[in-house]
């Protein structure tokens, strides 16, 4: 007879005892982290991206990508810890202290990323760098010492140690680069490097605008060289400056705690909440203190939003983020408030809801600002960032090429 | 409901003949007769049948808030539906394993280990979600983003889409979370429970575990939440016109802000 029953359904019982003898995957450990990561996106055709195959296709039939419009992931050997974008090359820097700690991309007419020796002819060195390259310091302790930061302008750049200074290279047509002009001097494939130590205390920011340094050290102090012609430098004159300078005016003698500059105007913010302000005025960036268009010596900003814990420079408008987590725009181009608003001479402030604010929300603040030349980028302490401006070559990063008017998310 | 007084019945005109008082001749004299086609042996009782229309879906293994119309209220109805309003629903969730259908009454696919997630990990894959619904809710509300208006509507938070689009999640938020339990709050249009349980899962894989759905619960639908909602045992006439009345008003001023 049959003595095997045909299977049916399987009964609850059955399928809770299949249920606990299933077996447990375990895909991410306790203590996993994320990997840090870089991002790059906007124009690549000199090769600032990174990636070689957005120039050079590695098949015969791909065309080359100009414009990345989106975040792309970029591989990189260390774990990042500061970046910087100047005209058409790059920075990555790591703080480790291995022997490679400063690798560089993209243009490199000036040197700005230092001597790459070309592999096809040793004598001669590369004029555009397709991938990241480790940039050679002359350091007396290379496996001690650790960069800190890194900052790039238009056609120079800036490596920052922790105790040996911080070193210059690139294009030194206005003395930006700390050291004595030299007339005719041929900047490509320069194996020049200048080191610059004489500072009062230790050097804890450096800032690139188009064709000037600023230089921020422990004490609170600042230091300018490079390009004056709209007083920049801050330094009492329209004049060039090769040897780093401390700036005097409103900030002698205040603790300056931040300092940012992009194009060719400056910005100060004292421990105290306090914004100073020097440089290019034509845009009506410092046109709160002052009507002439360029103003040589820092002045103190006389706003009264609170106290502000960062300021960013951007090309034609500034942006400052006040302690409660606000945003002040003013200046001239796409601010960020629809495109009514195109120019102001006062702090006008982005509502806290295009950030992702709502009552569901309250505890959202923005954490840090920064500035391109025309655009402006907010990162939230929930770690979403928000871009407006003008969306050159795909620079926002939003997928979309064209300009955007209010804070959208990339 | 037919046992509830009548309206009065409609009066007319009539010219009657009557004699003339103290004389003989007959008169035609207005008097107030009612109609008798109003009359309630004539006309049978009052309700035989109701229409009653349901408004947004909401599927057998969840629960909540329900809209139902009746009679003249099927019209809101539609015109509700062409407002988009938000739903909120709290979504209970569970780590550790992974079925078939998205729910824990499914056929068994797969179980993880979750002792890695950590509340922060969490809110950061739901700011990933809200994100990428932000970017969704803007794209299809089919506004031109160079206008004043569009900011004007983007600061207000009033951007939604018009008309028919792909499920969109406007905002999520953690209610509790006790591994390997936790709840969200989210707030949707468009969307069905299916999609909801689907996005459960889906943020079991980002964190690199997996999740099933134990609960879906709606908690506001448009301008209707859980206190205006009638439960089993208060289904019965009083009741149902007194919740009927109370929301009267609420419906009219959103009808009117939105058309």
């Amino acid at each position: 007879r049959a003595l095997g029953r045909p299977a049916g359904p399987p009964s609850t019982r059955q399928l809770r005892e299949a249920e606990e003898a299933a077996p447990v995957f375990q895909y991410a450990g306790k203590a996993a982290r994320r990997k840090d990561r870089v991002f790059v996106w906007g124009f690549s055709h000199s090769g600032a991206l990174g990636v070689p195959s957005f120039v050079k296709p590695d098949a015969g039939w791909k065309k080359p990508r100009r414009i990345q419009p989106t975040p792309y992931r970029l591989e990189t050997e260390e774990k990042i810890s500061s970046a910087a974008c100047g005209y058409g090359f790059t920075l990555l820097a790591s703080n480790t202290t291995d022997v490679t700690k400063v690798w560089g991309m993209g243009l490199n007419k000036d040197s700005q990323l230092g001597f790459q020796r070309s592999r096809r002819d040793q004598t001669k060195g590369y004029e555009y760098v397709l991938e990241p390259s480790p940039i050679p310091l002359p350091l007396e302790k290379p496996q001690q010492t650790r960069v800190m930061q890194v900052s790039c302008g238009r056609a120079h750049s800036l490596i920052l140690t922790d105790s040996e200074g911080v070193f210059t290279l690139g294009n030194n047509s206005f003395g930006q680069c700390g050291r004595k002009v030299i007339e005719d001097e041929i900047y490509s494939e320069s194996h020049l490097i200048h080191q610059l130590k004489e500072f009062d205390s230790r050097v804890v920011q450096v800032v690139c605008g188009q064709d000037h340094s600023l230089f921020r050290t422990k004490k609170g102090a600042v230091y300018a060289c490079g390009w004056g012609a709209d007083g920049q430098t801050g330094l009492g004159h329209y004049n060039i400056t090769s040897v780093p300078t401390k700036l005097r005016g409103d900030i002698a003698g205040v603790n300056i705690v931040q300092v940012s500059s992009y194009g060719d105007c400056c910005l100060a913010v004292s421990d105290e909440g306090d914004v100073f302000g020097w440089g290019n005025s034509e845009y009506l960036q410092l046109a709160s203190v002052t009507e002439t268009t360029q103003v040589n010596v820092p002045r103190h900003l006389p706003f009264k939003i609170g106290k502000i814990k960062e300021a960013a420079c951007g090309g034609t408008g500034n942006v400052v983020l006040t302690e409660e987590g606000n945003v002040f725009v003013w200046g001239y181009g796409i601010l960020g408030k629809g495109p009514n608003l195109i120019e102001t001479a006062v702090p006008e402030m982005i509502p806290p809801s295009l950030f992702g604010w709502s009552d569901s929300n309250p505890d959202l603040r923005v954490a840090h600002v920064r500035c391109g030349l025309s655009q402006f980028a907010a990162l939230t302490n929930r770690g979403e960032l928000f871009v407006w401006g003008k969306n050159l070559r795909g620079c926002l990063g939003t997928g979309r090429l064209e300009d955007q008017y209010f804070p959208w998310r990339v | 409901l037919n046992a509830a007084p009548r309206p009065p019945p409609r009066q007319q005109i009539r010219f009657l003949p009557t004699p003339a008082a103290g004389g003989g001749a007959v008169e035609l004299v207005p008097t107030r007769v009612p109609v008798l086609a109003d009359h309630p042996l004539v006309r049978g009782p009052r309700f035989k049948r109701l229409k009653i229309g349901a408004g947004h879906r909401l599927d057998v293994k969840a629960s909540g808030v329900f809209v139902l119309g009746v009679g003249h209220g099927n019209k809101l109805l539609t015109d509700l539906y062409n407002c988009h309003l938000t739903k909120v629903y709290t979504v209970g969730g569970l780590f550790g394993k992974a079925t078939e259908d998205f729910s824990d009454t499914g056929k068994l696919v797969e179980k993880t280990t979750f002792d890695h997630i950590t509340r922060e990990k969490l809110e950061r894959i739901l700011a990933v979600i809200q994100g990428t619904n932000q970017k969704a809710l803007l794209m299809y509300s089919n506004i031109d983003m160079k206008t004043q208006e569009a900011y004007e509507l983007a600061v207000k938070g009033l951007i939604r889409p018009m008309e028919k689009s792909p499920p969109i999640i406007t905002a999520v938020r953690c209610l509790q979370f006790a591994p390997p339990e936790f709840q969200l709050e989210i707030h949707c249009l468009h969307e069905t429970q299916q999609y909801l349980r689907k996005i459960i899962h889906e943020i079991g894989l980002e964190l690199k575990s997996s999740a099933v759905c134990t609960q879906v619960r709606r908690t506001r639908d448009g301008v209707f939440t859980l206190d205006d909602a009638l439960p089993r045992t208060q289904w019965d006439l009083q009741s149902i016109r007194d919740a009927i009345q109370n929301c009267q008003l609420k419906v009219k001023t959103e009808l009117e802000k939105t058309l």
